[in-house]
């Protein structure tokens, strides 16, 4: 492995127990993955792998984003996660049914995480290893009021290697956000989400980064019979960002529903990455993936659903769609099925285009300016899409996220300046 | 007087095809005017034409507003100017809101004249008061604009909208296809009721019988891209009886 690819440099970090040792030998084999390797075609990471870069091993004050506020509006308790070090005040007064453990010292959950964590990805491996913070957290019963984890940090020196593990035991019940926002060089949250048997979770991630930070997230999701996670990602901010996410359907008449948003500009590069693992059959996933992209913003979706042999009655739909807005903007799509067994239904697609000339003339034709009458078709885009989340406090920060990136594109719908 | 909507020896190709072959039409203040025409003669084409839509060349001829000619406006300038265009298919916009598209269509009117933009409450009120004389109730004024309805319902949220933008020119492409009885009489009242002294419209239809509804001042059929003959309210059940190869051929 060339010196140059080694980044973050590791030298200060003291890593204990079996598993971080393993996952650290594993990081120190493979690196930062190449353009050949075939998940990694369409991202690469040579920009970040020449940064310098270490890991942060302290806790700083937390930076003034917009995450406490959002949490505030909707009710939600703040743990906050500065420069990927958890701020041990927040983990105070969780909901009840909410209990906090030490991920860093717990073997058990370790291998947990690991078994959940998408496999030979670098940030499975390095952020496990070097746990610039670890987090488990335990949800028993019908949590009552929301969880946001606040991910915050300003130096942009650093990388930031949380890793937080949230098990709901059978029949809990939760609402939680993840919010991004920081400026530190590498945000590599690795998420693992193990719901038991009727364990519903409703999940909604931001991804508002600082303009200089890559944004590489691992996320690692199990679900027993008839759990159900309704996930939505909105992705906007960052130089670079991937949101991985890997899903095992483990029970019977499980439902996994994720959607996710991107949103690019100037030279920004959104990655949505997921996988379906339908190991078992009477299960039912949809993915929703919309993006919006312009200047010579670059957008990725590569969904692979894989149904296993026995895995029959299985219902895995995934659809995506991107708009450009600008010419030198681009999108590489790359819906995948993988279907072993014969009694299934399964679809995908994948839509790259313009704002639609008949649905804009409609609309001018009614005297309404274009400028106004794109921004309008498309917040619609969006809006349709977001409109899918039930839980209203979630669907509302999801808005405001959109709504505050159109406006810092020039996309107005209010007012009826012309002529 | 001007004319409020001259066009002029209209000359339109789509790619290398001529489709409109040298149209002339002259709509006064008051004045309704229907065009007939078999499918494929060009009505749908010269609808779009004139209200400014892209995909078409003008090779030739003129289209006046009040005397002005429009040719280089864009369709939402040619619509503040006082044009209105009802779609033979209206479009579906999925996540745009009817209420919020209704207000938007409006307000650009409203500034547009230098007026100040309707306030919500007030809005409401005038959009319920015209959509019930339409039987266009308040779930249907909730969904996005035109998805769900049917082909009867996206009529007459054309004419709603005509109603609340309030044309001097307006343009009905087969409003009356796909229509019931009932909503033939729902939809031609509400356009009746737009009939005025300083107003006009063109209403193209491929049947008769909308015209017993909506009653012409002037009758023109069109056919192969040229208006073929023109005459009063009775040339329409003339073509009722002998249909339009009868007629083509009298040109
Ligand atoms: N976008 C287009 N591309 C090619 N041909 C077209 C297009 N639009 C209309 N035409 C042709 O122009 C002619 C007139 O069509 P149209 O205006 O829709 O007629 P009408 O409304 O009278 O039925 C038809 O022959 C039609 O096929
Ligand atoms: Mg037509």
């Amino acid at each position: 492995m060339p010196a140059l690819m080694m980044q973050p440099d590791l030298s200060n970090v003291v890593v204990s127990g079996p598993v971080r040792t393993a996952a650290l030998t594993a990081w120190q084999q493979q690196g930062w993955p190449g353009p050949r390797v075939e998940s990694w075609r369409f991202t690469k990471l040579d920009r970040l792998a020449a940064r310098e870069i270490t890991p942060a091993s302290s806790l700083s004050t937390a930076t003034a984003g917009d995450g406490l506020a959002m949490a505030a509006g909707m009710g939600a308790h703040a743990i906050q996660i500065v420069n990927g070090v958890i701020d041990p005040a927040s983990l105070e007064g969780l909901p009840a049914g909410v209990t906090a453990g030490n991920l860093s010292d717990d073997q058990g959950a370790q291998d947990a995480m690991m078994a959940l964590a998408p496999p030979n990805h670098p940030v499975s491996n390095l952020s496990m290893a070097v746990m610039s913070g670890g987090l488990v957290l335990d949800v028993v019963g019908e949590v009552a009021r929301p969880l946001m984890l606040i991910f915050e940090g300003d130096d942009a020196s650093l990388s930031a290697h949380p890793v937080v593990l949230i098990r709901l035991a059978p029949a809990a019940r939760m609402v939680m956000a993840e919010w991004h926002q920081s400026a530190v060089a590498l945000s590599a949250p690795l998420i693992g989400l193990d719901l038991a048997a009727k364990a519903s979770l409703d999940f909604v991630k931001i991804q508002s980064e600082g303009s200089t930070t890559s944004h590489l997230a691992a996320t690692g999701v199990s679900l027993a019979g008839e759990a159900r996670l309704t996930g939505f990602s909105l992705s906007v901010g960052g130089e670079m960002a991937r949101l991985e996410t890997h899903v095992t359907m483990a029970g019977e008449g499980a439902d996994c529903q994720l959607s996710a948003i991107y949103l690019g500009r100037g030279r920004q590069h959104h990655d949505i990455t997921t996988v379906l693992n339908h190991d078992i059959g009477h299960c039912t996933s949809d993915q929703v993936i919309r993006g919006v992209l312009d200047d010579r913003a670059r957008g990725v979706y590569q969904g692979k659903v894989r149904v296993a042999e026995d895995a029959q009655k299985t219902d895995g739909q995934q659809m995506s769609r991107a708009l450009l807005l600008s010419r030198k903007a681009e999108v590489d799509a790359k819906p995948e099925l993988e279907i072993y067994a014969d009694d299934v239904v399964c679809a995908h697609g994948a839509t790259v285009g313009e704002l639609d000339a008949t649905q804009l003339f409609y609309l001018t034709s009614r005297g309404i300016p274009e400028a106004k009458a794109r921004a309008m078709l498309i917040e619609a885009f969006l809006i349709d899409a977001i409109d899918s989340v039930e839980i209203d406090n979630l669907a509302q920060i999801l808005r405001e996220t959109a709504t505050r990136w159109m406006a810092q594109t020039g996309l107005t719908t209010d007012g009826n300046q012309h002529g | 007087m001007t004319a409020l909507l001259e066009i002029r020896d209209l000359h339109a190709s789509v790619g290398d095809t001529p489709i409109l072959k040298g149209i002339n039409l002259t709509l006064n203040a008051g004045e309704v005017h229907a065009i007939m025409g078999p499918n494929g003669s060009g009505k749908s084409t010269m609808s779009y034409v004139l209200a400014g839509r892209n995909g078409y060349e003008i090779t030739g001829g003129d289209v006046l507003i009040n005397g002005e000619s429009v040719l280089e406006l864009s369709p939402d300038e040619r619509a503040r100017a006082g044009m209105f265009l009802a779609f033979q298919y209206p479009v579906e916009l999925p996540g745009v809101g009817g209420m919020s598209f209704l207000r938007a269509a409006v307000n650009a009117r409203r500034v547009e004249a230098g007026e100040e933009e309707v306030d919500q409450l007030a809005f409401v009120k005038m959009v319920r008061a015209k959509a019930g004389e339409l039987d266009i109730n308040d779930d249907m004024l909730k969904r996005a604009v035109n998805v769900g309805f049917s082909g009867g319902e996206k009529k007459r949220y054309e004419i709603l909208q005509m109603a609340l933008l309030e044309p001097t020119i307006s343009i009905l492409d087969e409003t009356d296809s796909g229509l019931d009885v009932d909503a033939l009489k729902i939809v031609s009242d509400g356009v009746n009721m737009l009939r005025a002294p300083e107003r006009t419209m063109l209403v193209i239809t491929h049947y008769q019988r909308l015209l017993n509804h909506i009653v012409p001042d002037h009758v023109h059929i069109l056919a192969g891209g040229k208006i073929r003959k023109s005459g009063g309210k009775e040339l329409a059940l003339q073509v009722e009886e002998t249909g339009y190869a009868g007629i083509d051929d009298a040109a």
